[in-house]
């Protein structure tokens, strides 16, 4: 709006410094494809094209360049990587979900991840010889073709939708800390469902999990071919599911946007600001909630199928409270109600989770291995029992109580958009 | 359906529903003092109850790798646990408070909450983690006692342990003292008249952050003995023991109006019973279809429903109600 | 002639023992301003709780343009057009200027999630609807130019304005203000009365007030209604309310008592 940038040489600088450091980055992870650091460098590329002075097609040039084309090709080279990239996609989703539950509407939900049990186990049954077990009669039919995969992203949208506006038509009228605890239980009693209902009806075959359950096909495998590629679904998958959950990901933010700048985002914003008053000026209470409850959950509805088919089994491990205070951490750590800091929050998180407690165990392994001294403790003694990969709790617990102390609006406090009305005021400027 | 079979086994549901409930009341207690006078759901509070069986078992098995369990009589050593519980959980919860709660006493009523969530989460990997690097274990098991194990026949299908009966005797025993202390005792009073309007009782010249932090102490202490206890009675005992009987803890203290202290023993009962008869009959009602493993969600279909239809509770009367 | 936008017909309302409301009659006309007028718990703003959805009463009818509201939530009442401000500032504080009245125009934008999401031509028609309605607003109010400013960090006169403004948004026909010029100065109510009758003339509004300031409440209703413990002791036009001795008496009896706040 205010023109173009006085100084054309400084834009130059900034662009040539950015690219530079995504290819030295890049190649850095490429070098030592066993260093974390490298590629936390590489990750935290992608903050700095977030806060560098461009402007915002330049950004999404560079997030485009990063993420669509930088990323697959490391992630190629380093299977890991990849599944990194793919779990923090995943959990990006989630938090922005319930970004929109608690941090747009303030509804604190504990048990958030019970939709995404919703949405994994709708395709699990249905597209695994699990449904065989349902209806035995249909040898046919079950398990579903990889292609339903598709029409299935769509229904665990809707099935998780669902039972967020079922969950929330009689809790919603609660207190805030009251409805905390219903949704909580309410996790915990589709956490005791998954592990049970193998009896009388053999839905979820229990605390053993289904598998296998059905992958999309690979429909781009013959043009792959056309083309010279020759490459192993073996190898296709993990890219094929990171560009599945990047996309997802992409419609999740740009529809998170939307509704913030809407009439339903301000409705939930005033909501949470002063219930009261905002029933007073007209927005209807039960249905706003439990359109937030329905968004929220949809969001983990359709993340449940991917994620089912990519791991190709669930049990009902995946879906604990551990897990929906993991999302709340991500959000809370990002900023309630703050779409960039829900994204960096769950990036965090997953990677704090992925590499640095998992790098710090492997690292102690092999000291424990190497039986060093240190101030006159030899690790060799280091009891076996303590292993840090497993210390995520703690992690949760630190960042949960440190936030809500010293930082309650998180590392990326929600901004107030400056909005202009359509007849601006003469003489004014700006 | 085989009702003579139904009848055999009531008396032994009965009384595995009244430890149970003594459990839980113990454990209420804690959440429903504290919601009396912070309105807040101390989320916390099933660590501290977990962190009491910890010490209840590290101070038997200490005394066992010294060789002193079987020298001392059994009951002294169970007082002697039971109070050691009672002190470092009633501690506990003094500084969990302090550190956690008390700088954030104006902030909107979620922001404690998430604190009291991170707190319980951190305190769960604390003990697992000295428990890793103390014992390179984290599932513990309570060294036991002959006496205690010994079981009293009253005819030919009833019978029940010893310690059954203590741990009744015991939860009987402390529920009574707190409610003369609350009632009868200036103490008491004090924390009723914070509770009621902490405004007001801080311009009478009550100082509200000590009986704040009393009521944590007491409330904790409470916690502490049901951990040893709930040790005692299961043997075994491990860093996220107290999520389940916290959860339902809570529940029974809604159940029997959040904040009224006679409530949450009540409720504690009811949802013990309640659930002893769930775990026994489920499955001989239902022809084997649903059973015991579907006791958890009976208490939380118990909790929502209350909560929904009656959230002030059986004895919600007694608590005032303002808007 | 005018015709009755609201109406309570035997309006009784209890809090346990308390009888709030004692079988209240009441009618404000369009296109005038009323004033609502008692002592301190009179149960003036039950009424008005009463009239937008926040309290059932327990008998009584309530009926907005001869439509019976009773059973109706808040926000449909709102939408019939019948909106309020609180005695007690409610704002959305950490919200913009803007925001806040956005949030007040909820029920006058026609759009459907979908609409939302996919962005269709009705939002960016209804969106600028709304953005231009609620510009000519904030003109009205005085508060352009602070349309980005948060709620919260607005001085004390702009945060009343904004609450009339954040009403207005929902383009009511009847507004309902609950002692707008409470902590006001003098001649900051006097400009606020001028407002109001500004919008009676250039909105076609019509206002009922609860006040407690006297020389507004003779110097802009049309017609008067008092109040005591629950029940409509007199009602009439300013004037004439002025001399009734029951009012006068209600008033000093308790006016003394309390200090002598009130000095009709």
């Amino acid at each position: 709006m205010s023109g173009r940038e006085p100084v054309t040489g400084r834009a130059a600088i900034t662009h040539a410094a950015v690219l530079v450091l995504i290819a030295a980055s890049a190649t850095l992870v490429y070098a030592l494809p066993r260093s974390i650091l490298a590629f936390m460098s590489f990750q935290a590329s992608l903050v700095v094209v977030y806060y560098a002075r461009l402007p915002a097609r330049a950004k999404l040039g560079y997030g485009a360049l990063i993420l669509g084309l930088v990323m697959p090709f490391l992630g190629s080279h380093n299977a890991y990587y990849m599944e990194v990239a793919i779990q923090v996609g995943i959990f990006v989703a989630l938090a922005l979900g319930l970004n929109i539950v608690v941090g747009l509407a303030g509804l604190l939900d504990l048990g958030y991840v019970a939709f995404y049990a919703v949405g994994a186990y709708t395709w699990a049954v249905f597209g695994s010889p699990q449904a065989l077990k349902l209806f035995p009669t249909a040898t046919g039919l079950f398990p579903l073709d990889g292609w339903w995969f598709f029409p299935f992203l769509a229904l665990g949208l809707a099935v998780a939708a669902a039972a967020g506006v079922l969950l929330g038509l009689p809790v919603l009228r609660l207190r805030g800390d009251y409805l905390a605890i219903v949704t909580l239980g309410f996790g915990e009693v589709i956490r005791v469902l998954a592990n049970n209902l193998d009896k009388p009806w053999n839905v979820t075959n229990g605390p053993k999990g289904i598998t296998p359950i059905q992958r999309p096909p690979l429909f781009f495998e013959p043009a792959l071919r056309v083309l010279g590629f020759e490459v192993s679904p073996f190898a296709l998958y993990p890219l094929y599911f990171y560009f599945l959950v990047l996309a997802v990901v992409a419609v999740v933010i740009v529809a998170n946007r939307r509704l913030e700048r809407s009439h339903i985002g301000r409705a939930w914003e005033a909501i949470r600001e002063d219930e009261l008053a905002a029933q007073a000026m007209g927005v209807p209470l039960v249905r706003m909630k439990l359109l937030a409850f329905a968004t929220g959950a949809s969001f983990a509805g359709i993340m449940g199928v991917i994620f089912s088919a990519k791991q190709l089994f669930i049990n009902p491990e995946s879906f604990t409270f551990l897990e929906s205070i993991g999302v709340l951490a991500m959000v809370i750590l990002g900023g309630m109600g703050s779409i960039p800091g829900a994204i960096i929050g769950a990036s965090v998180v997953t990677i704090l989770n992925l590499q640095v407690l998992k790098g710090l165990s492997l690292w102690l392994n092999e000291l424990r291995n190497a039986g060093i001294t240190i101030l006159g403790y030899n690790l060799a003694n280091l009891p076996s029992q303590f292993e840090p990969a497993k210390y995520e709790r703690m992690v949760f617990g630190i960042i949960l109580i440190l936030m809500m102390i010293y930082r309650p609006a998180g590392i990326i406090p929600a901004r107030r958009r400056r909005i202009e009305t359509a007849a601006p005021p003469e003489g004014a400027a700006r | 359906m085989d009702w003579q079979l139904v009848l055999a086994i009531l008396p032994q549901v009965v009384i595995d529903g009244l430890v149970l409930g003594f459990m839980y009341a113990l454990i209420a207690l804690g959440y429903t003092m504290v919601y009396g006078v912070l309105e807040l759901i101390n989320f916390a509070h099933s660590e501290i109850f977990m962190v009491g069986g910890f010490v209840g078992v590290e101070i038997l098995l200490s005394l066992q790798s010294h060789g002193w369990l079987g020298r001392i009589n059994p009951f002294v050593a169970l007082i002697l646990i039971v109070l050691a519980g009672m002190v470092v959980a009633g501690l506990l919860a003094v500084a969990v408070e302090r550190i956690a709660y008390r700088p954030l006493r104006s902030a909107p009523r979620l922001i404690p909450l998430i604190s009291a969530i991170g707190v319980s989460f951190f305190l769960q990997d604390a003990v697992r983690l000295t428990e890793s690097l103390w014992r390179n274990a984290f599932y513990l098991t309570y060294p036991s006692f002959a006496v205690l194990n010994r079981r009293i026949e009253l005819g030919q299908s009833i019978d029940f342990s010893v310690k059954s009966i203590v741990v009744i005797a015991a939860s009987l025993a402390m529920l009574v003292a707190l409610q003369f202390l609350v009632k009868r005792t200036r103490l008491g009073r004090a924390i009723r008249a914070v509770a009621e309007d902490q405004p007001t009782a801080s311009l009478m010249g009550v100082n509200v952050n000590r009986i704040i932090a009393l009521t944590f102490l007491i409330g904790g202490a409470m916690g502490g003995a049901a951990g040893v206890l709930f040790g005692v009675q299961y043997n075994t005992i491990n860093p996220f023991t107290g999520f389940i009987p916290g959860i339902k803890a809570f529940t029974a203290a809604v159940l029997g109006g959040i904040g009224n202290i006679p409530g949450a023993m009540v409720g504690g009962l009811v949802l013990g019973l309640l659930e002893a008869f769930a775990a026994s009959y489920l499955s001989l009602f239902t022809g084997g279809a649903f059973g015991a493993e579907y006791k958890d969600i009976f208490a939380f279909s118990i909790l929502i429903l209350i909560l929904i239809f009656r959230p002030r509770g059986l004895l919600g009367e007694v608590v005032r109600e303002r808007a | 002639m005018s015709e009755i936008l609201l109406e309570a017909r035997g309006v009784t309302k209890r809090f346990g023992g308390l009888v709030a409301l004692n079988d209240v009659n009441f009618t404000l006309e369009s296109g005038s301003i009323a004033s609502i007028i008692g002592p301190n718990g009179a149960g003036k703003t039950t009424l008005f709780n009463v009239f937008t959805g926040f309290y059932a009463p327990e008998s009584g009818e309530v009926l907005v343009g001869g439509r019976s509201i009773v059973g109706l939530t808040p926000d449909r009442i709102t939408a019939l057009g019948v909106c309020r401000t609180f005695q007690n500032i409610r704002l959305f504080k950490n919200m913009t200027v803007l925001e806040n009245v956005l949030v007040g125009a909820h029920t006058r934008v026609a759009l459907r999630f979908w609409d939302v999401v996919a962005r269709t031509p009705a939002f960016a028609r209804e969106e600028g609807a709304a953005l231009d309605r609620i510009g000519r607003l904030l003109d009205l109010v005085g508060l352009r130019g602070k349309e980005n400013d948060l709620a919260r960090n607005l001085p004390y006169g702009d945060q009343r304005r904004l609450e009339i403004a954040r009403a207005l948004g929902s383009d009511p026909r009847v507004l309902l203000l609950d002692e707008p010029t409470a902590g006001m100065t003098q001649g900051e109510s006097r400009a606020l009365m001028d407002f109001l009758r500004r919008l009676i003339r250039d909105l076609g509004l019509t206002i009922l007030l609860i006040e407690h300031n006297m020389r507004v409440v003779m110097e802009v209703s049309d017609r008067v209604t008092v109040l005591d413990y629950g029940e409509k002791i007199a009602e009439g036009r300013a004037a004439e309310v002025q001399r009734n001795a029951r009012v006068i008496e209600a008033y000093l009896g308790r006016g003394r008592a309390a200090g002598g706040a009130v000095t009709p």
